[in-house]
């Protein structure tokens, strides 16, 4: 199969998707394995739904109130939800639930999992706390201010987390210790640890981006967004770093010498109108999916000018968006509960 | 996705918030509320959408050097959108101790905020009988006054009719533009408090200030409040570039400005609201035919020289 640039406004959903209201803000999406989609949605449910059908889905109610963040758990077959009750739960298909931590009144709406550590982390307000493979707290990491991003290292043995004024480095271990403080005036929401281990990037209140190289702590600013960047993944081997809050997806270069700095980002996918509000690395190829405020869906790739349409305008803004381990799926989600799913068998770059 | 309205409580230490919260949670109006309240509150509401708020007050590197965000709001509304559908209005209660700029503030600056909420108005609730005293060692009780759309004087039983005359000479001399409504145990008509889209200016504005009589300055507060009016058309440029200077340069004493001006070819009423440095200019509704295009500017600041800033505001007439 080859995809193209459709003149006439075909989008990829239309031709090949699947799609189904959910009635509930879409959270966040994943893949399980075999190809099974998981949403975790505005009203505490977390939908599956397999991949034969978009009718055939299963509804576990997880949460008293909201899901609020969502990952794929350790070994592929369930997820790691956090909601507004203070609850952290592990969930399968299958509808069996086991409650991790529950801790009432702070809302849960950071989780890491690190498959390379075996090791789990959750942000509750101003704490993050560390939970192994069997749910057993081994560390709990104290912040003056709300933890605003999480991340682990790529071997999992350290943590990340980002706040207000900065960031700071743990060790992914119990026992007291002072973390190790990378400090920038502001308030910092996302965060994000590059797969090569050696730069970690902050999404800041102020629209735009703060990098740190992990080794001697040298500052990148990374600005000029119309938005708050909400959004940010690394392309195959963190080549790129794929960022929404922009018209165009933004990809900052992170190979070579000096990563970004003194360089200009790629500017992807002109032709859109909006901003971007999400995006999605592919995890095999150069490709990039991102979805608008204005519910419009593309993918682009790196060298490439023209955008591939995966979902015209409508439903809201898009909320989520993820590809399937093996990138034969991409899934995603809207803020009226819009989830659409396509399958793109051999995936071949457009030509 | 709808903008959803908010409500912001505010009021020192004891002057009947909890009251005039609970009277809302559980009044007859058919409405489901988001409540924010502070950790350090006194509150016991039964309402499954209650949030624990720990006012985390941030300054932004905008290069606006009074400006102030709460961080958790900006969290938390974000958060509470996605539970879109089941509730109708948020009400976001501050610790009595809470200078309401961050608050407001917010409103300007955080664009998924502002996409996805407005704030309806400010409410402060002031105990008539401690304000006086209130006013004379807090900062904070001055502030909440200044930056009210809406204040229930409360606690009225406890004083008598000429204190409390008193006692709304002084508030207006503070905050020409609030509306007050006398209380006891916050009881008023809730839709004198909900809903009233107050920061949208075009009723409070309405009202005339026509209090600030010479008599009302015996009690030299900090911060008062200075209208301005014209009938002539204002030069547009002349008027924005002088607003923005002003901001820029005195927006840390100036705490609001509400205006509703007429701008010389222009059939549409421009409204401007600042808070502080922050400023948002609009074209809104059409000047009705024949109506007196009366200019009205207000500002609530601290040490505003009156004749100045009338002066600055005739050499914007067009």
């Amino acid at each position: 199969m080859s995809l193209t640039v459709e003149q006439d406004k075909t989008s990829l959903l239309d031709r090949i998707g699947t799609r189904r209201m959910l009635d509930a803000y879409v959270v966040s999406v994943a893949f399980l394995e075999e190809g099974v989609l998981a949403a975790a949605l505005g009203d505490g449910r977390v939908a599956f739904i397999g991949s034969e059908s978009a009718d055939a889905s299963r509804f576990v109610s997880v949460h008293d109130g909201a899901c609020l963040s969502l990952s794929v758990d350790l070994g592929g077959e369930r997820v790691l939800t956090g909601g507004d009750d203070g609850r952290l739960v592990s969930t399968d298909a299958d509808a069996e639930t086991t409650l991790i931590a529950d801790i009432a009144g702070r809302w849960v709406e950071l989780i890491a999992v690190s498959v390379a550590s075996g090791l789990r982390a959750a942000a509750f307000g101003k704490t993050v706390r560390l939970f192994t493979r069997d749910g057993a707290a081994v560390g709990t990491f104290d912040h003056q201010n709300t933890v605003g991003g999480l991340a682990f290292d790529p071997k999992g043995r350290r943590l990340a987390t980002a706040h207000y004024g900065g960031a700071s480095l743990w060790w992914a271990k119990a026992g007291s210790q002072k973390p190790k403080p990378l400090a920038w005036s502001g308030s910092h929401l996302g965060l994000t640890w590059s797969p090569d281990g050696k730069y970690i990037v902050t999404a800041m209140q102020e629209n735009e981006l703060h990098g740190w190289r992990v080794a001697g702590g040298a500052n990148m600013r990374m600005s000029g967004y119309p938005a708050k960047v909400k959004s940010m993944n690394w392309l195959p081997k963190g080549r790129y770093l794929a960022t929404s809050g922009a018209a165009s997806v933004v990809c900052w270069p992170f190979h070579g010498k000096g990563g970004p700095m003194g360089k200009a980002p790629l500017d992807l996918g002109w032709g859109v109108e909006g901003v971007v509000t999400v995006v999605a690395a592919h995890p095999k190829h150069d490709v990039v999916a991102a979805g608008y405020e204005d519910g419009t869906t593309i993918l682009v790739q790196i060298d490439r000018a023209h955008p591939v349409l995966v979902k015209r305008p409508g439903e809201g803004a898009v909320t989520a968006l993820a590809w399937s381990a093996d990138g034969q799926h991409l899934a995603l989600g809207t803020e009226s509960g819009f989830i659409g799913r396509i399958r793109l068998s051999d995936w071949r770059a457009p030509t | 996705m709808n903008q959803i309205p908010v409500t912001v409580l505010t009021g020192y230490l004891g002057a009947g918030k909890t009251t005039l919260l609970n009277r809302i949670l559980t009044g007859q109006h058919g409405k489901k509320y988001a409540v924010v309240v502070n950790e350090f509150g006194e509150i016991g509401i039964d309402n499954d959408l209650v949030v624990n708020a720990d006012e985390e007050v941030f300054e932004m590197n905008n290069g606006c050097i009074c400006c102030t965000v709460r961080g958790d709001l900006i969290r938390i509304l974000g958060g509470l959108m996605k539970r879109q559908g089941s509730f109708d209005g948020i009400l976001i209660e501050t610790t009595g101790l809470a200078d309401p700029a961050p608050v407001a503030q917010t409103f300007f600056v955080d664009e998924d905020v502002r996409r996805r909420t407005w704030l309806d108005s400010i409410v402060t609730v002031v105990d008539a009988r401690h304000v006086v005293q209130r006013l004379e060692d807090s900062h904070e009780a001055l502030e909440q006054i200044a930056f009210a759309d809406v204040i229930l004087l409360n606690k009225t039983d406890l004083v008598s009719a000429d204190e409390l005359t008193q006692v709304e000479r002084r508030i207006h001399s503070i905050n020409a533009t609030a509306v007050i409504h006398r209380t006891q145990r916050c009881e008023v008509d809730l839709a004198a408090v909900l809903g009233r889209r107050a920061f949208d200016l075009d009723r409070i504005l309405a009202i005339e200030p026509n209090f600030l009589s010479e008599d009302d300055h015996e009690h030299d507060d900090a911060v008062k409040s200075v209208c301005l009016r014209t009938d002539q058309p204002l030069d547009g440029t002349r008027l924005t570039g002088w607003l923005q200077r002003l901001l820029v340069e005195r927006g840390q004493d100036l705490l609001r400005t509400k205006g509703i001006l007429s701008i010389a070819g222009q059939d549409k009423q421009y409204v401007v609201q600042a808070v502080h440095m922050l400023m948002e200019g609009n074209f809104t509704k059409l000047w009705i035919p024949k109506e007196n295009r009366e200019s009205r500017l207000v500002f609530i600041g601290r040490n505003i020289d009156e004749p100045e800033l009338r002066r600055q505001f005739e050499a914007c007439v067009a």
